[in-house]
């Protein structure tokens, strides 16, 4: 598990991360939202020690993070970058020796990943003869390539499409099945589709964090009524709830003092009933909500 | 917790600098314009000296157009000159009819100078010019053959006539041997030293500012400690460097043996050996800053500012090396980093006192301690910095990252 504590970076006098504390559990993914500027890619960065923190620390496992730990991490930082002139074999091959592979073992693996990519073919290209979709997988190969210990990704969907998009997200519910996972999106759609946890940060502030069925439980308690052929507009003179939305047979309610039993009880009283269920705001509401 | 201090207890640090190096030998020595100019430099090497032993010191042969039997006899006599053996010149006599047949085979090229009896002596034909050694070897002949010839005719003991007249010439600093040749090589060692430590320290910068600007710097930087990087790419064009002076010093050996000159082989040896020690001293100690140079830049146009010191260090003693006086040349050879670009050449020319040796290494030694150390702080810190060049004052203030 890795926990971020306390962590803080300024530039002059601007808190660029302020007092921001998450944990990112293994076996979980964790989406990571926020606007832009709101201090996502620097978080990471420092989770990564390519950035220093002004204050707070990054552990793992329960103890301070060591050089060591941060090299098992797979990394895709925000601005992709990779050996323009290398072959793409080779390159992987150098980045999995960096990480500590041995030679033999790193080619496999290299192999392999390309061949999950539909990329073997091109193992002997000079990356830059690669299409940028290409490149993108290429560069996501090489967060991997080592087995990671936790995988850490600023952005790692933007700029595919979304065959390329399915294909990575398989790769990753495979590779990172049991590990902590961190990734930043602004494709909340995936981010709700794939994430088990949330973390929002806005301005530089830790705004919501935790499961998502438990962010999405915070809010008001509603739910939505579809009665048969009757018009629901009646639900505004109810007391102890508050009407978001009524179109026709279907209403939108906020519950506020009645309980689901009560509200339940007053519509099959009213007449025949389609549907009383509890509605969950949609993850981009509750993201807007939280960064307001 | 400073990542900077975990960082260097990583105990991995060894063989990922191997790495780092590994990738930097490979990725050159498979560029083409790489093999192809080192190609050059060694063909040139090669050429030059063949060239230069070739022109220098070759037995030459010139024919002499000869009216009467005197006349060939002094040619003849020529040969044997001290002028002309000291230039390996031969002189054939070639015995025409007269004066007229002399001058037109002088003329016409098939002989290189005529010597026709006047009334009172000799006279030498030449067409535009005549060829010094030759005039001395052929004037010298005659001087003497005629007056053995007068003085035999006087009844009068030549030997004893030339007695107290000799003059010895003795030189208190004789020049070395091959002093042309030796003043050549060290000429080229400095030219040499100078391109190639050049063209090797703008490589480290460019390979950084190429990590930087593809922005690969980011996940190396999160995989390997940035020493790590540091060491490896140093460690890497160093070898590369050293390996092409040794491609040229071998070169210039062989080439040098296959055209005869193995005396100024033995001579240069000692100044050869040394030239490849003060060279890796030298690149070495301004590896570091080649580096930092690269990391302060943010795209390759800024290393024609950010190298500016690194080239400055190599570009004033190679000036001072051609303009300087003796004394100064003495001096500066001993000024640390600076020395090791001219002591070699100094060494080549004739000894050089031990202690100056001394004096250069030892100095060079501490200079490349501090610079390393320097240029390792700053480049640590600019590393990551992307988005703008960074000024050397500026990279330091940078609080560690």
């Amino acid at each position: 598990m890795i926990e971020v504590q306390s962590l803080t970076r300024v530039y002059g006098d601007r808190a660029v991360v302020d007092d921001v504390s998450f944990s990112v559990r293994p076996g979980r993914m964790t989406g990571f939202v926020g606007a832009n500027g709101a201090g996502k890619t620097t978080t990471m960065r420092m989770i990564m020690g390519v950035l220093g923190p002004t204050s707070g620390e990054v552990r793992w496992q329960g103890r301070p993070i060591t050089a060591d730990v941060r090299r098992s991490f797979g990394y895709m930082p925000e601005e992709r970058g990779l050996y323009p002139r290398m072959r793409v074999h080779e390159q992987l091959v150098y980045f999995a020796r960096l990480h500590g592979l041995s030679r033999q073992d790193a080619a496999a693996r290299a192999t392999d990943l390309l061949e999950h990519f539909t990329l073997a073919d091109r193992g002997d290209d000079q990356l830059d003869d690669l299409s940028l979709g290409n490149q993108q997988r290429v560069q996501i190969a090489a967060s991997l390539i080592h087995r990671p210990s936790a995988l850490v990704l600023d952005e790692p969907f933007s700029g595919l499409d979304p065959l390329a998009v399915e294909a990575m997200v398989d790769l990753l519910r495979r590779e990172a099945k049991d590990l902590p996972l961190l990734f930043s999106s602004h494709q909340l759609d995936l981010v709700e589709r794939l994430c088990d946890d949330l973390v929002i940060l806005s301005g530089g502030r830790l705004v919501a964090a935790g499961p998502v069925d438990d962010l999405r439980d915070q809010g008001a308690d509603r739910y939505r009524v579809v009665m048969d052929g009757v018009d629901t507009a009646w639900l505004r003179d109810v007391g102890g709830l508050k009407v978001r939305d009524v179109d026709g047979p279907s209403a939108l309610v906020d519950l506020d003092g009645l309980s689901a039993t009560d509200l339940t009880r007053l519509v099959l009283d009213r007449g025949p009933v389609v549907e009383v269920s509890r509605a969950r705001p949609p993850l981009s509401e509750i993201f807007k909500e939280a960064v307001r | 917790m400073s990542t900077s201090t975990d960082r260097t207890s990583s105990t991995r640090t060894a063989p990922l600098w191997r790495l780092v190096a590994e990738r930097e030998i490979t990725t050159r020595i498979r560029e083409k314009s790489f093999i192809l100019s080192t190609a050059f430099t060694v063909l040139v090497i090669v050429a030059a000296i063949v060239a230069a032993s070739f022109f220098q010191d070759r037995p030459s042969e010139k024919d002499v157009a000869v009216v009467g039997a005197e006349a060939s006899a002094v040619v003849s006599a020529a040969s044997k000159t001290p002028v002309a053996e000291s230039d390996n010149l031969t002189l054939k006599a070639k015995v025409v009819d007269d004066a007229d047949a002399a001058r037109a085979a002088v003329r016409d090229g098939s002989a290189d100078a005529a010597l026709v009896p006047t009334d009172d002596g000799f006279r030498l034909i030449g067409k535009k010019s005549v060829d010094d050694t030759l005039q001395q070897a052929v004037s010298g002949a005659a001087a003497r053959l005629t007056l053995e010839q007068n003085a035999a005719a006087q009844s009068v003991d030549l030997s004893t006539l030339e007695s107290g007249t000799a003059t010895k010439t003795q030189l208190l600093e004789p020049a070395p041997e091959n002093a042309g040749a030796r003043e050549a090589a060290a000429f080229v060692m400095v030219i040499l030293f100078f391109l190639t430590a050049l063209g090797f320290g703008m490589t480290i910068a460019q390979s950084v500012t190429q990590e930087k600007e593809s922005r690969v710097v980011e996940i190396l930087a999160a995989a390997v400690p940035i020493r790590a990087l540091l060491w490896g790419k140093i460690a890497g064009n160093t070898v590369l460097a050293l390996g092409q002076v040794l491609l040229m010093v071998a070169a210039a050996i062989v080439s040098a043996a296959f055209a005869g000159q193995g005396n100024l082989l033995a001579d240069l040896g000692p100044a050869l050996a040394w030239y490849v020690v003060f060279f890796v001293l030298g690149f070495g100690a301004l590896s570091t800053l080649w580096a930092v140079a690269g990391a302060l830049a943010s795209r390759q146009q800024d290393l024609t500012s950010t190298t500016l010191p690194a080239q400055m260090l190599l570009m004033i003693p190679y000036f001072l090396s051609f303009a300087g006086g003796d004394a100064v040349r003495e001096v500066v050879s001993m000024i640390p980093i600076v020395s090791t670009i001219i002591m070699p050449g100094r060494m080549a020319e004739g000894s050089v006192p031990a202690w100056q040796i001394g004096v250069a290494i030892g100095g060079t030694l501490v200079a490349a301690v501090l610079l390393v150390r320097l240029g390792t702080a700053i480049y640590e810190r600019a590393l990551l910095r992307t988005g703008q060049k960074l000024g050397y004052r500026e990279a330091l203030s940078i609080e560690g990252t």
